[in-house]
């Protein structure tokens, strides 16, 4: 890959719009699916295997000043290798459940959307991308073909396109101010009403907080193809530009940290009470996203790990014999399925030696010390959430429903995540994330005989005009916040 | 510039409007309608901006004299919001024609649109 080290415009740029002209070639020709979906993916995920082992950066500005920019640098990489993996999983498994040629079409638009998100630096291509992966998500969750697939799809879109909508005022507000729309431009500015409604569409975009209350039950009620590429991807679309943003100033940090870490203690809360194996998963994919958040330093590597595990579980989702968490232990999952969801649970609660625990070792080094002790309140609570999910009694089948996509994820979870351990071991965490397990399933334990007495009665919190009624609120927080100036426990931390 | 003021106030009063319209409306086409009076003021605030520089369509062909340009230059509309808003325009009608479609297949099953209707009634 030496000759790859003089990456220059030109292939960067066909690379780019490859999936969309793949996606119309396989319209036509459904017969070139396969090469035409392996090639895209493998190329994402080579690009960004090289970035990171690299570590190059790679500054593009297109069509002059006010054109298109793109960056690749490692924090970009860490996603396009996580985009390659998931899409080459879903593609997998999707071949078997006989998807045809406007599922592909969808899938390689979805990926090419993807890709451009990822790179680009200016809020208008960022708005653009960020649209056409809405309009593709939107249409791949209508392939659930049900009446309430059709009311989760239109609640997805209108709420999206609502909150793309305040994030194009705020764009404006920039390009008037500065006279430009790229991110530097944005987070050169003061503080004010442009960063809130930029910041309002993309913690939208990935799920967070109140902003993100559309995410549980749209991944919850997907199909499980579907189900991994929103949880696994598409939340990360709006997640790096928040980390580009927080690289460029540390201000903005100290603004979605906290919302960060509200939205990781809601998604805990919320994940603890459900009784549905899937809303379950998708309430913590909203606590995780907010864990990502946090910082840019291990931001990266966190939404990694947590997009393959995520990913993957959503995968084995079509094989469970049911969804309901109160008999889950009494129905016996065959061990093909035990193994990714075992693994994929484990690097989520982040135990050794999974990739997830060196993602959270590397998230609490580069963290405020002050912070750490509530870090680790939340990783116990994410080892009793999955607790749940690794109670089904194992069966030993000859002929058991093979999941291969889970496997190509959750694999590399435990692969790196020795690799890694083994390279620099380390007592002191071994100790204390056995200490967070031994607590973890303490708290599941406890939580078992709270429950079958009397059951938690949380809000519902998931109507449509409490997704909307959210943005107004986190708006209208964050416009406080910036008036305060408050930015005590999360700016001066080291990162 | 008072004047440019006075719009853009009405143009954030109007956005407002659509988003309590969104809501506040029970019935799913007026939340879309709603929805789409923010686009519209979206579309006219990048407008706006567009119009600060001055009113005059920036085509060079149409200057008659090219050394005036330097002078001609400061009444002419700024370019880029309006390129920029041209591709917002036609991504917000894409999104409008596709949620148009889903209510429609929604009508089927309750007729009168009322958002309550599709609320699935169980806990989180």
């Amino acid at each position: 890959m030496s000759d790859a080290s003089t990456l220059s415009a030109e292939p960067l740029v066909i690379w780019l719009l490859a999936p969309y002209i793949a996606a119309f070639v396989v319209a036509l020709l459904p017969a070139c699916s396969a090469p035409l979906i392996l090639l895209c993916s493998l190329t994402t995920a080579l690009l960004g295997a090289w970035t990171l082992r690299e570590g190059s950066r790679l500054e593009l500005q297109l069509l002059q000043e006010y054109g298109v920019s793109l960056s690749l640098d490692p924090l970009a990489g860490w996603f396009l290798l996580l985009l390659g993996l998931v899409a080459l999983a879903v593609w997998i498994e999707a071949r078997r459940q006989g998807w045809d040629r406007s599922g592909w079409l969808l899938l390689l638009v979805l990926l090419g959307a993807l890709n451009t998100s990822f790179l680009t630096t200016d809020l208008i291509s960022l708005y653009v991308s960020l649209e056409v992966v809405a309009i593709s998500a939107f249409l791949l969750i209508l392939r659930g073909a049900t009446a309430n697939a059709d009311w989760i799809a239109l609640r997805y879109l209108l709420v999206s396109n609502t909150a793309m909508g305040l994030y194009l005022i705020g764009a404006a507000l920039v390009y008037a101010q500065s006279g430009s729309f790229r991110f530097e431009a944005l987070a050169a500015l003061p503080p004010g009403a442009p960063l809130a409604l930029v910041l309002v569409g993309l913690l939208t975009k990935s799920g967070v907080f109140l902003n993100g209350l559309w995410l549980p039950r749209t991944h919850a009620e997907a199909p499980a193809e579907v189900s991994a590429l929103l949880s696994g991807l598409v939340v990360s679309a709006g997640a790096l530009p928040l980390l580009r943003l927080e690289q460029l100033n540390d201000a903005i940090t100290g603004l979605v940290a906290p919302i960060g870490l509200a939205s990781a203690a809601l998604g805990l809360i919320y994940a603890l009470s459900v009784n549905d194996a899937k809303r379950l998963l998708a309430w913590s994919t909203m606590a995780q996203m907010g864990l990502v958040l946090l910082t840019p330093a291990a931001g990266g590597v966190m939404a990694f790990s947590h997009g393959l595990a995520k990913a993957g579980l959503f995968l084995t989702a079509r094989h469970w014999p049911g969804r309901s968490l109160h008999d889950w232990h009494e129905r016996p999952l065959a061990w093909s399925l035990q193994l990714p969801l075992w693994l994929g649970a484990l690097s989520i609660a982040a135990l050794p030696p999974l990739l997830g625990f060196s993602a959270k070792k590397q998230l609490l080094s580069v963290l405020n010390p002050g912070l750490s002790w509530l870090l680790l309140l939340l990783a116990i609570g994410s080892v009793a959430i999955y607790a749940r999910l690794c109670q089904a009694p194992w069966r030993w089948s000859p002929q058991p429903p093979l999941c291969w996509g889970a496997l190509l994820l959750t694999l590399p979870l435990l692969i790196s995540g020795l690799v890694v351990v083994a390279g620099r071991p380390d007592a002191p965490a071994l100790l204390q994330s056995l200490l967070v397990l031994a607590l973890g399933v303490l708290l599941h334990l406890g939580r078992g005989r709270l429950n079958s007495g009397s059951g938690l009665d949380l809000p519902q919190l998931d109507r449509l005009s409490d997704l909307l009624g959210g943005l107004g609120v986190v708006g209208a927080g964050l416009l406080v916040a910036m008036a305060g100036g408050s930015q005590s426990l999360f700016t001066d931390g080291g990162g | 510039m008072a004047a440019i003021r006075l719009l853009e106030l009405l143009i954030l009063l109007a956005a407002l409007a659509g988003f309590a319209g969104l809501l506040l409306r029970r019935n799913l086409f007026l939340k879309l309608l709603a929805m789409d009076v923010t686009g519209s003021a979206v579309v006219a605030l990048f407008v706006l901006f567009a119009a600060r520089s001055g009113l005059r369509s920036p085509i060079l062909s149409r200057l008659a004299d090219p050394d005036a340009l330097g002078q001609a230059s400061a009444e002419l509309a700024d370019p880029i919001p309006q390129a920029v808003i041209l591709t917002a325009i036609v991504i917000g009608l894409s999104i409008q024609a596709l949620l148009l479609v889903v209510i429609t297949q929604l009508a089927r099953i309750d007729p009168s649109l009322d958002v309550s209707g599709f609320e699935p009634p169980e806990r989180p």
